[in-house]
């Protein structure tokens, strides 16, 4: 009888000086005891509550299975979690619901067999968990959470779109999925490895990581792993970033390295070509002078005209070789600055002033942006194009030439148009060439310059040149400034 | 009447050019010396001999493009040559081409009085050598 007591006095300590809401249920649902802790969690008071049912602390929408849950415990009464997996809720005095996870322990009390039933709050467990799930789905790029079964317990909206697969079709999967078949069996091993010693690492050191779409498609990927411990064990999150679009980066910035290196070997081959190339020439020039200088009173007319042939032919070719260099060289050190085309275009109109006046020609100008450009080549690129606009007018009429622009959805479209001699539509392209001529000298003078680097300066400014032409009738040059 | 200089230097290794200039210094009458290097090492060996009676250049014309040493690099030994050597001369340099970039280049060298394009001609040795005898 002692002995009863003094164990009884031990079980009420025990009870209620654990940390936990303690219950202790007969085989008829009834509470037999309970602890301060319970009091305190649901609200009720120890009266309240001895002799009642335990579905009573159930919500109603779980309270129905209660009863059949109870019998088959008690059919085989073991120490074991309550619920198996499932979510567990409690239900307070005042109605309010919280989750809960309740241990059960069988105790026969010698005449009847009890249930112990220990309850813990989750609350503060189920918000931070909650927190961390929105954080991960918050995430920019995909995230998924694997446990170390390799299974799929946690994804976020970035990954159903990296990878086309819905959640329902991922979570409780294995990762393995998500992995191209020449890669997959491998996979399981260095999962292992990495919860064998969890930490924070990049995945392949430094190998290639590909990862498999639904559609079977494979899209280059950068995987970062971090350990993570949950109450369901030890789980790797692994943050998954497309690098596809970076790949491209790498390779168009190679690319357009590659075609600088190139750009920059064709200017110093134009440098080289037209300074050596001009070294002999000067010599025959120079020699031809002293020819001329020291024999002049002994040569025939003849010899003098032959003279005079071999001279005019070596100053042709040291001008072109002059612009060969300097088309090599055109945007080598331009700035880019902020100017209203109508001063670039006022400038070149002031430095053809001769040229308009005696070829009696009437220009218009539309309204001019202010825009960021080159503005050395620019003037360039517009005294080209007037300047052949006057040059190749129509020897009927007076020249007429209108400058205008169009601001069109992602560029500026100016024009240069005239009513002169036309081009020949079979001419369009080969216009723009270097050293490129489509009239005779003594027609109309020229070197074939000026429209090669008018295309040469368009293109420094990312845009495009054309011409449109109707022969006998004039010819409107467009180039595009792109926004 | 011209003006005329005592001694000026040819430095090329290009024969026609150095006959050419000669020939121009000559028949103008520029100046009374006139010492033909076909290197630049063989100008500098000249200007360090220190020998009496040696004429001293008043103004030398250097080639840029020259096989060994170039004009540039004449130029890196020249200013460390000292003051006796060097006074009293002031240097053009001669190019074939007009690379901004040589010329650019020329003018960080205090004592490389102009940058010209070959050939030299009356005109323009007329003009340095008045602006020489000015200073």
């Amino acid at each position: 009888m002692e002995n009863t007591a003094l164990s009884e006095l031990n079980f009420q300590l025990i009870v209620e000086s654990s940390p936990n809401a303690i219950v202790l249920v007969d085989q008829r649902g009834k509470i037999v005891y309970l602890n301060r802790q319970m009091e305190t969690l649901f609200g009720y008071t120890r009266a309240e509550l001895i002799g009642q049912n335990v579905e009573l602390l159930i919500p109603s929408r779980f309270g129905h299975t209660h009863p059949d849950f109870r019998k088959a415990f008690f059919k085989s009464p073991t120490v074991r979690a309550m619920g198996a997996g499932r979510e567990l809720f409690a239900l307070r005095k005042d109605h309010t619901e919280f989750p809960i996870e309740i241990g059960l322990n069988p105790m026969d009390t010698g005449h009847e067999m009890l249930v112990l039933a220990s309850i813990i709050d989750i609350t503060e467990r189920k918000k931070a968990e909650e927190r961390f799930r929105l954080v991960v789905e918050s995430a920019p790029n995909a995230m998924v959470l694997v446990n170390s079964t390799g299974a799929i317990t946690l994804i976020n909206r970035q990954t159903e779109i990296l990878f086309g697969y819905s959640r329902s079709e991922l979570i409780g999967n294995k990762i393995e999925m998500l992995i191209p078949e020449r890669f997959r069996s491998q996979h399981p091993f260095h999962r292992k490895l990495f919860f064998h010693h969890p930490k924070s690492r990049s995945m392949g050191a430094g190998r290639d990581l590909f990862a498999l779409r639904k559609d079977g498609t494979e899209v280059e990927v950068e995987i970062g792993l971090n350990p993570i411990e949950s109450t369901d064990g030890q789980m790797v999150l692994a943050s998954i970033i497309d690098i596809t679009e970076r790949r491209i980066q790498e390779i168009t910035l190679l690319k357009k390295a590659e075609l600088e290196t190139r750009n920059k070997e064709l200017e110093q081959f134009a440098y080289v070509a037209s300074h050596d190339l001009q070294e002999p020439l000067r010599t025959v020039s120079n020699y031809m002078q002293l020819f001329e200088e020291d024999y002049a009173n002994r040569l025939d007319d003849d010899a003098l005209r032959y003279i005079r042939s071999v001279n005019q032919a070596t100053t042709r070719m040291s001008v072109l070789l002059k612009a060969l260099l300097e088309f090599a060289r055109l945007g080598r050190d331009r700035k880019l600055v902020s100017i209203n085309c109508r001063v670039i275009i006022d400038q070149v109109l002031a430095d053809l002033h001769s040229m308009i006046q005696s070829t009696h020609a009437s220009i218009t100008v539309d309204n001019m942006p202010e825009l960021y450009l080159y503005d050395v080549e620019m003037r360039q690129l517009f005294q080209n194009l007037i300047t052949n606009a006057l040059k190749f007018r129509h020897k009927d009429r007076l020249p007429k030439i209108h400058i205008g622009v169009k601001q069109l959805a992602e560029k500026w479209l100016f024009s240069v148009r005239d009513n002169g001699i036309g081009i020949d539509p079979k001419n369009f392209e080969k216009i723009f060439l270097i050293f490129q001529r489509l009239h005779a000298k003594d027609e109309y003078d020229g070197y074939g310059i000026g429209l090669a680097n008018c295309k040469k300066i368009v293109q420094l400014h990312q845009g495009e040149i054309w011409v449109e032409s109707v022969s006998g009738q004039g010819s409107t040059f467009y180039f595009t400034i792109p926004l | 009447m011209a003006q005329k200089l005592n001694c000026i230097m040819l430095v090329d290794d290009n024969p026609d050019d150095n006959f050419f200039h000669e020939r121009v210094i000559r028949k103008f009458k520029l100046a009374d010396n006139i010492l033909v290097m076909s290197s630049a090492l063989e100008a500098l060996e000249y200007l360090q001999n220190d020998e009496q009676g040696k004429i001293r250049p008043n103004l030398i014309f250097l080639d840029i493009n020259m096989p060994g040493m170039n004009g540039w690099e004449f130029l890196e030994v020249y200013q460390k040559l000292h003051k006796h050597q060097q006074s009293d001369q002031i240097i053009v340099m001669l190019t074939t081409s007009e690379n901004p970039d040589d010329k650019d280049k020329s003018l960080t060298f205090d004592f490389v009085y102009d940058f010209r394009t070959k050939p030299l001609t009356k005109e323009t040795l007329e003009a340095i050598i008045a602006r020489y005898n000015d200073n």
